[in-house]
């Protein structure tokens, strides 16, 4: 044809592309995770240091076999196994040995992401069906029982990690030893995700602020553990109890970074909504009424089989469908004032 | 100042800059210019003239006896000198009447007539004559949209430009304010409606300044002050905004009592009611990021994109030396586009011409020319979030790359405007738009199988 210019690009509008893409995204979660693992660090040292290694390695390895074996190409570049190693490291309790942690990032990389399809396709958060995996498959490894950890007495002194954690002693209504602000800024005890609220809601607000992610989920969980936590009270219990609920344990690595998970979590505000408070809910349920641990990633996850369904009941009307008052359709023409 | 908007919609980066100070000119004429008979949504028209024809401009050289078609009038005095398919901007080709352009051009002689003395019928007549169509770039003949069967109470005129780059309509408005709003009172007239309402974007604060200016103390006039959004300037979105009415799915704006008019088309309105004048010109966009010299051209229907980049200088090269490249070597240009960047159709051929909806000549440096990539959808929702039509743009593609058209058409692809937000905002670069057409195509074809 005359005229013709075939190095010019052809392609379909639109012409213009926003800034998005995943793998920022989950850079942009690897840098919002990155005030609470530096406070894990300063925290736990080397038990630190060598979990997060182990997980974000395997995680890799994991990735690049299930995929190699699938014959799918490789997604490495997506970083989202980088950010399910992380998440689920964060998760762990020091002292964990290697080989849980690398069991746990099996069954997140493995089976929950890759055989379930791929990012996208997965229907649990990885990294949380990683951590119920092994704490079902090899509960006295997780750090229930903490003299498990006595396994590696070359990382150091232990004084730190076998602390009981907030939790625990809230359950024992030992609330003398609990401190607000040390929980707020960095306190031991628990998982090394669970040892600064401070940190993780600044890495929430971070991701809040580049608009990966938005406030229903976290403000509605952070919002129903507040107010159930205030309204039930089993025996035993201190003022300022609700705050006590929100920060310690997985409660706000579990809102800000777990539930708001793109894949697993309700398309729609509303059903984020629902979601949020559902998983707020089962939160206070796990922790008042039943003796469990692990009772935030149990909520996310029974919370995730639901988002098709609650996907489906709050689907929305498309526009127009629905008559806004008398301004839908006018009975009779009528002249406005002149301007 | 109260400023109103629709819900949802996404805000695009305007790149107005390039071109919004600068007056509407003119160029030289081609050596030969391409008019497509069809140029509008309805029935191509029949060519009138043939090979070895002399023609002038304004003449009629194409109809059709469909009510839902516009004539086509030769733009310049000139020869036929073929009457055959050339290249259109979509990619078809599109049967065409080329006229050798004359050395000498007369100076077209309009013949003026007291417009406020016509009839609605002899009105509507002559904007049928003048070929008028829709020139934001939907391209719907303008006197079938004037012939609602049901009442109308508000004519809206479209005046938002909410395309990145495009500033014509812009132009328009602040150098032909007068012509603007006696074509809007004209539209109103053939409707009967009795109000017109300007929605005016606010980042074209002269524009509504002369407007108000121009329709104060008017009775049934008003500019509504509109937030910079994409899409503000589609219709449903438009009459949201203006009116706060929805315009139900499937239905046009007349069920709603109302006709939206794009602010070259009541431009038109006037010159055909005024001066007897046919669209035989437009004022386009030459813009973009590697366009040597951006600004508003009125340029004659059937002039090749090639002698506009010729006239105006094609890329840009190094920003010091400002020297002509007409070559568009690729390292310079990666795209050139029809239209604006959201809805607007991307070129390899420069023969391709201007054509009545043609708002905007876009030069894209490689820089601009994004990936086509994609990987699978990550449910972020951010598509759903934005979608201005409250669809679900991520099941549309799902089910549409799975071939499950049905399921996508369920999710709305059929009432999808194809505005370009989902593929905008996409951080898996999921080509959503791509989706829903393969999706109407479908379905069209299934419904046509019955």
């Amino acid at each position: 044809m005359p005229g013709q210019d075939m190095r010019l690009t052809i392609s379909t509008s639109p012409h213009l592309h926003s800034q998005d893409t995943v793998p920022m995204a989950m850079k942009d979660v690897l840098i919002a995770l990155l005030p609470v693992t530096v406070i894990s660090i300063y925290m736990y040292r080397f038990y630190a240091v060598f979990l997060i290694a182990v997980c974000m390695l395997s995680a890799i390895v994991f990735e690049l076999v299930f995929r190699k074996v699938m014959k799918k190409e490789a997604t490495l570049f997506d970083c989202s196994a980088l950010v399910t190693g992380l998440l689920l490291a964060l998760c762990l309790r020091p002292g964990t040995a290697w080989w849980v942690a690398v069991l746990a990032t099996f069954f997140a990389v493995g089976i929950a992401k890759e055989l379930m399809g791929g990012l996208g396709w997965n229907r649990f958060n990885p990294a949380l069906f990683g951590l119920v995996a092994i704490t079902l498959l090899a509960p006295l490894y997780v750090g229930i029982n903490p003299s498990f950890a006595l396994v590696r007495p070359s990382f150091g002194s232990l004084d730190v990690i076998t602390q009981a954690t907030p939790l625990a002693l809230m359950k024992q209504g030992a609330f003398g030893q609990l401190s607000l602000s040390q929980m707020l800024i960095a306190s031991p005890g628990g998982a090394l995700g669970e040892t600064s609220a401070l940190a993780l809601i600044i890495g929430g607000i971070y991701l809040l602020y580049k608009k990966h992610i938005s406030w229903h989920i976290p403000i509605s969980i952070i919002g129903t553990v507040l107010v159930v936590s205030a309204i039930w009270t089993p025996a035993g219990i201190a003022a300022g109890i609700p705050l006590f609920h929100v920060m310690a344990g997985g409660v706000l690595i579990g809102a800000f970074f777990m539930a708001t998970d793109w894949v697993t979590s309700p398309i729609t505000t509303k059903g984020q909504i629902i979601f949020g408070i559902a998983i707020g809910i089962l939160v206070m349920i796990f922790r008042n009424g039943l003796a469990s641990t692990e009772g935030v990633a149990f909520s996310i996850l029974i919370m995730n089989a639901f988002v098709p369904m609650i996907d489906r009941l709050t689907r929305r009307p498309k526009f127009g469908e629905i008559a806004f008052g008398e301004a839908a359709v006018p009975a009779k023409p009528s002249v406005s004032k002149s301007s | 100042m109260s400023v109103k908007t629709f819900q949802r919609g996404v805000n695009v980066p305007h790149y107005k800059e390039f071109s919004e100070g600068q007056p509407i000119s003119t160029i030289a004429l081609p050596s030969e210019v391409i008019i497509p008979l069809q140029q509008h949504i309805g029935a191509p028209g029949q060519a009138l003239v043939s090979v070895g024809d002399k023609v002038t401009a304004g003449q009629k050289i194409g109809e059709s006896s469909a009510f839902v078609s516009a004539p086509i009038h030769a733009s310049v005095d000139g020869t036929v000198t073929a009457v055959e398919p050339r290249p259109g901007f979509t990619g078809a080709s599109v049967e065409s009447v080329v006229i050798a352009v004359d050395l000498k051009q007369k100076e077209p002689q309009w013949t003026k007539r007291d417009h406020t003395a016509m009839s609605k019928d002899e009105l509507k007549a002559a904007i049928k004559d003048a070929g008028i169509v829709g020139m934001g770039g939907a391209a719907f003949p303008t006197h079938v949209k004037l012939s609602p069967p049901s009442p109308i109470d508000t004519i809206v005129i479209n005046a938002c430009e909410c395309e990145p780059f495009l500033t014509c309509d812009h132009r328009m408005m602040v150098e032909m304010t007068d012509a603007l709003v006696e074509g809007a009172k004209l539209i109103a007239k053939v409707v009967d409606a009795p109000n017109v309402v300007f929605g005016v974007e606010i980042n074209k604060p002269d524009a509504i300044k002369a407007l108000q200016s121009k329709i104060s103390g008017e009775k049934g006039l008003s500019v509504v002050n509109l937030e910079v959004k994409y899409p503000q300037g589609s219709e449903k979105q438009l009459i949201k905004a203006v009116l706060d009415r929805e315009v139900p799915p499937g239905k046009l704006p007349l069920e709603v009592g109302v006709v939206v008019q794009n602010v070259a088309t009541a431009i038109a309105v006037y010159e055909a009611c005024h001066l007897n004048k046919p669209v035989i010109e437009r004022v386009l966009t030459l813009s973009g990021d590697a366009a040597y010299s951006p600004g508003n051209l009125m340029v004659k229907i059937g002039t090749p994109i090639s002698h506009v980049l010729k006239e105006r200088g094609g890329a840009r090269v190094a920003e010091a030396s400002k020297e002509r490249e007409l070559s568009l070597p690729p390292d310079l240009v990666g795209k050139i586009i029809m239209g604006g960047p959201m809805t607007g159709w991307a070129q390899s051929n420069l023969s391709v011409p201007v054509v009545k909806g043609t708002s905007g000549i876009l030069l894209f440096s490689p820089t601009m020319v994004t990936e086509t990539e994609h990987s699978d959808c990550v449910r972020c929702g951010k598509c759903v979030e934005h979608c201005p039509m409250f669809l679900y743009p991520n099941y549309i593609g799902q089910y549409a790359e799975l071939g499950n058209y049905a399921k996508a058409a369920e999710w709305g692809a059929i009432d999808c405007f194809e505005c370009g937000i989902c593929t905008y905002v996409c951080p898996a670069n999921r080509p959503m738009v791509q989706f829903v057409r393969e999706t109407k195509k479908e379905i069209a074809a299934a419904k046509a199988a019955k």
